[in-house]
C-alpha cells in the first residue's frame, strides 16, 4: 500500500470514529437536554394544575388526568416517562411525556398527571441530526481529500527522487541529482543519499581500475610465457622436452582463459557494458552456428534450426560470448550422434541436445566451477558466464532435462 | 611490409620482432608515447602494432597522429586490458583491428597480412605458393589457373599456415583462429584433425606435394621452401 494512501485511510477512519462517537454524545446528551426541560414544563403544569384546583375552578383536559378517590393508585410514587399513545385522528400512535405525581390539596390527596407530545422536540433534533451528518461528511470527505493533495504535493519531490535513485548506477559517469525539498527530513535524507552514492561511485571506480590493472598485470607475463613456449616449439626436441611444453602451453592457455573467463563474470556483476545497440540476434544466432557447424557435424550430430526474426537491445559482443558459449556446451557435451535443436522465437532462444541425464544436482549448473568432474571440457565458467549475461541483460535462462534431451532456454 | 611496434614490455617486443624480422619484415620498434609518437609523425608504415598502456601515456591518443600522417596506414592495438571500452574508442579513433593479450604472434602475422592487404594493397592481392594462388578476397584456392574447391574452414585453415609457412603452429594457436577465443578448443581438436587430414589430401591429389608435417606433440607446420 503506498503511503499516501494509508494516511488518507488513517485520516479517513479516525474522522468516522471520531465523528460517530461526537454524534451519539450529541443526541444523547440533547434528549437529556429536552426530557429535563419537559419534566420542568410538565411540573409548572401541575403547579397550575393544583393552584386552579386550589381556587376551586375545575380542570378538564384530554392532556391531565385527575384522580381523587380513596384509590390504591395514590400510594405509587412519582413518575416521569414517556409513552406511545394511539392518535385516532391520525391513526397511528406518538410519542408523549407524562408526569404523575401526588399532592395534597387542602386536605385531600391528589394524582395528578399532565403530557405533552414529542413532536415540537423531535423536529429539532432531526434538524440537527441532519445538519450534524451533513458536516460530517463534509469534514470527512474534504479533509481526505485535501489530506490527501497536500501530502501528494509534500511527498512528490521525495517519488521524484526516487525514481532518479532507481534509474541511477554508480558505473555512471554523472553524479547523483536529487530535487530540493523544504521538508528538512528529506533534505537531510537527500544529502546522505549523494553522499552515499558519491562514495560508491567511488569505491567502483577504485575497482574498475584495479581490475583492469590486475588483468593487464597477469595478462602481460601470461603472454611473454606463451610466445617463450612457441618459439621453444620452434626448436627440434627431444620427446620428453616436447611434453613438458606441450603442457606448459595448455596450462598457460587454460590459465589465460580462466582470467579472462573471471574478468568477465566481474564485469558483468558491475554491469559494465557500454556498446548496447539494437542486435539482430536472428542473424548473429546463424552466423555462430555457420562457424561451429563443422564442429557439430564431425560429432554426427543432427542440427535442426528454427530460427525466426528478432531484434534486441543488448551489448553485441555479450551476446556474442552467450552464444558460443551455449553452443560450445553442446559441442562439449552432446552425446555422439545425437539430435541438437537450436531455435529461435520472439519469447524465448532454446538450445536442445541429446545426451545422458546429469551426474550432478541441477542447481549446480550455473555455478562457477560447479561441475569440475571432467577437466577437459571447460572451465567451469562457461554456464556461469551465459547466467550472469541473461542477469545484465534482464533475461532468464532455464535448464530441464526431459526425453533424453538437455535444453537451455533463454526467455526474453 | 613496414611495421612499427609500440610495446613497452621488452621480452614480447623482441619475440615479435624476432618472429617479423625472419618473415622479412621491415620492423621499427618504440617502447614508449613520446618515442612513438615521433616516430608516427617522421616516417609513414604500412601497419602499426599498438600497445595502448604505455608507461608516459595512452596508446590511443596516437591514433590521430598516425592517421593525419598517413590515412592508408593499418593500425592494430593490442591490448592486455579486456576492456571493452578501450576496445570501442580505439575503434572509434580510427584502428582497424584489436588484439588482446595473451595472442598468438601467428595470430597477429594473419591480422597484419589481412590488414595489409585490405589497406594497403586494397584487397587486389594474391597470395602464391608454388603452382598454387590463394585469392583471399573470393576466398578461392586455384592450381594452375584452376579452382580447386575447399570448405570455408580449409580455406581459413590454409590461408593461416601459408601466412605462417614453416612455423610449428600449436593446435590452441590453430583452433583459437578458426573457431574464436570464446570457445574452449580441446574439444575442438578432432575436428581440427580431421579438416587438416581433408586439406592435405586435397593438396596432395593435385600437387602431388604433402605440405602440411605434424610436429609430434606441438602441433602442425606448413613447410615451405
Amino acid at each position: 500500500m503506498k503511503l499516501l494512501t494509508k494516511t488518507s485511510l488513517n485520516q479517513f477512519w479516525l474522522s468516522i470514529i471520531i465523528i460517530v462517537i461526537t454524534g451519539i454524545m450529541l443526541l444523547f446528551l440533547l434528549q437529556r437536554e429536552v426530557s429535563v426541560e419537559i419534566e420542568e414544563q410538565l411540573e409548572m403544569q401541575a403547579a397550575a394544575i393544583v393552584h386552579e384546583i386550589e381556587a376551586g375552578r375545575p380542570v378538564n383536559s384530554p392532556m391531565i388526568q385527575i384522580i381523587s378517590d380513596d384509590s390504591p393508585m395514590l400510594d405509587q410514587p412519582r413518575i416521569f416517562r414517556d409513552t406511545l399513545i394511539f392518535d385516532q385522528l391520525q391513526q397511528k400512535t406518538e410519542g408523549y411525556y407524562y408526569l404523575t405525581d401526588n399532592y395534597i390539596i387542602k386536605g385531600q390527596e391528589y394524582r395528578i398527571r399532565v403530557m405533552t407530545s414529542h413532536i415540537g422536540i423531535d423536529g429539532y433534533s432531526k434538524a440537527i441530526i441532519y445538519i450534524f451528518i451533513i458536516m460530517a461528511l463534509l469534514l470527512i470527505i474534504c479533509g481526505s481529500v485535501m489530506n490527501y493533495f497536500v501530502n501528494r504535493k509534500i511527498w512528490q519531490p521525495f517519488l521524484t527522487n526516487l525514481q532518479r535513485l532507481k534509474s541511477y548506477s554508480v558505473s555512471s559517469t554523472e553524479q547523483l541529482t536529487l530535487d530540493r525539498s523544504n521538508i528538512h527530513e528529506f533534505e537531510e535524507m537527500n544529502t546522505v543519499l549523494i553522499e552515499l552514492a558519491e562514495k560508491a561511485r567511488a569505491e567502483y571506480i577504485a575497482l574498475k581500475e584495479f581490475t583492469a590493472n590486475a588483468s593487464h598485470e597477469i595478462q602481460t607475463p601470461l603472454s611473454i610465457i606463451q610466445s617463450g613456449l612457441e618459439s621453444i616449439s620452434q626448436f627440434e626436441l627431444q620427446p620428453e622436452i616436447a611434453g613438458y611444453v606441450v603442457n606448459a602451453k595448455e596450462a598457460t592457455s587454460r590459465l589465460s582463459k580462466v582470467n579472462k573467463s573471471l574478468l568477465l563474470l566481474a564485469k558483468l556483476e558491475n554491469n559494465d557494458f557500454p556498446d548496447k545497440k539494437k542486435v539482430d540476434l536472428s542473424a548473429l544466432l546463424n552466423e555462430q552456428i555457420d562457424r561451429a557447424e563443422d564442429l557439430f557435424s564431425f560429432k554426427g550430430l543432427q542440427l535442426e534450426r528454427q530460427i525466426t526474426y528478432k531484434e534486441v537491445y543488448s551489448s553485441l559482443f555479450l551476446l556474442e560470448v552467450l552464444i558460443s558459449n551455449l553452443l560450445s556446451n553442446i559441442v562439449a557435451h552432446a552425446g555422439q550422434g545425437t539430435q541438437v535443436k537450436i531455435s529461435l522465437t520472439d519469447a524465448a532462444m532454446t538450445f536442445e541436445n541429446g545426451g545422458e541425464a546429469l551426474t550432478f544436482p541441477e542447481g549446480q549448473l550455473f555455478a562457477r566451477f560447479g561441475k569440475g568432474t571432467d577437466s577437459n571440457k571447460g572451465n567451469g565458467l562457461g554456464l556461469s558466464i551465459v547466467k550472469q549475461i541473461c542477469l545484465a541483460n534482464g533475461w532468464e535462462v532455464k535448464y530441464h532435462y526431459a526425453d533424453k534431451m538437455h535444453v537451455f532456454k533463454v526467455f526474453f | 611490409m613496414k611495421l612499427l611496434f609500440v610495446e613497452d614490455e621488452p621480452v614480447l617486443l623482441q619475440e615479435m620482432q624476432l618472429y617479423f624480422r625472419s618473415l622479412n619484415y621491415t620492423c621499427e620498434h618504440a617502447a614508449n608515447f613520446a618515442d612513438a609518437a615521433e616516430k608516427v609523425n617522421s616516417y609513414v608504415y604500412d601497419i602499426v602494432v599498438l600497445d595502448i598502456t604505455l608507461p608516459d601515456g595512452n596508446g590511443i591518443d596516437l591514433i590521430r597522429d598516425i592517421r593525419t600522417q598517413h590515412l592508408e596506414t593499418g593500425i592494430l592495438i593490442l591490448s592486455a586490458r579486456d576492456s571493452l571500452q578501450d576496445k570501442l574508442n580505439g575503434l572509434n579513433m580510427g584502428a582497424d583491428d584489436y588484439l588482446t593479450k595473451p595472442f598468438y604472434v601467428e595470430e597477429l602475422n594473419a591480422r597484419i597480412n589481412a590488414l595489409y592487404r585490405r589497406k594497403v594493397l586494397k584487397g587486389s592481392s594474391k597470395v602464391v605458393f608454388d603452382d598454387f594462388t590463394i585469392d583471399p578476397e573470393s576466398k578461392q584456392l586455384f592450381f594452375d589457373q584452376k579452382a580447386l574447391p575447399l570448405t570455408r574452414k580449409e580455406f581459413e585453415l590454409l590461408v593461416y599456415f601459408v601466412v605462417n609457412k614453416n612455423r610449428v603452429l600449436s593446435k590452441s594457436s590453430i583452433a583459437e583462429h578458426l573457431w574464436g577465443d570464446h570457445v574452449d578448443q580441446f574439444d575442438n581438436f578432432d575436428t581440427l584433425y580431421a579438416h587438416i587430414k581433408n586439406l592435405r589430401k586435397k593438396l596432395i591429389n593435385v600437387s602431388g606435394k604433402d605440405y602440411v608435417k605434424s610436429v609430434y606433440g606441438m602441433g602442425y607446420k606448413f613447410a615451405l621452401e
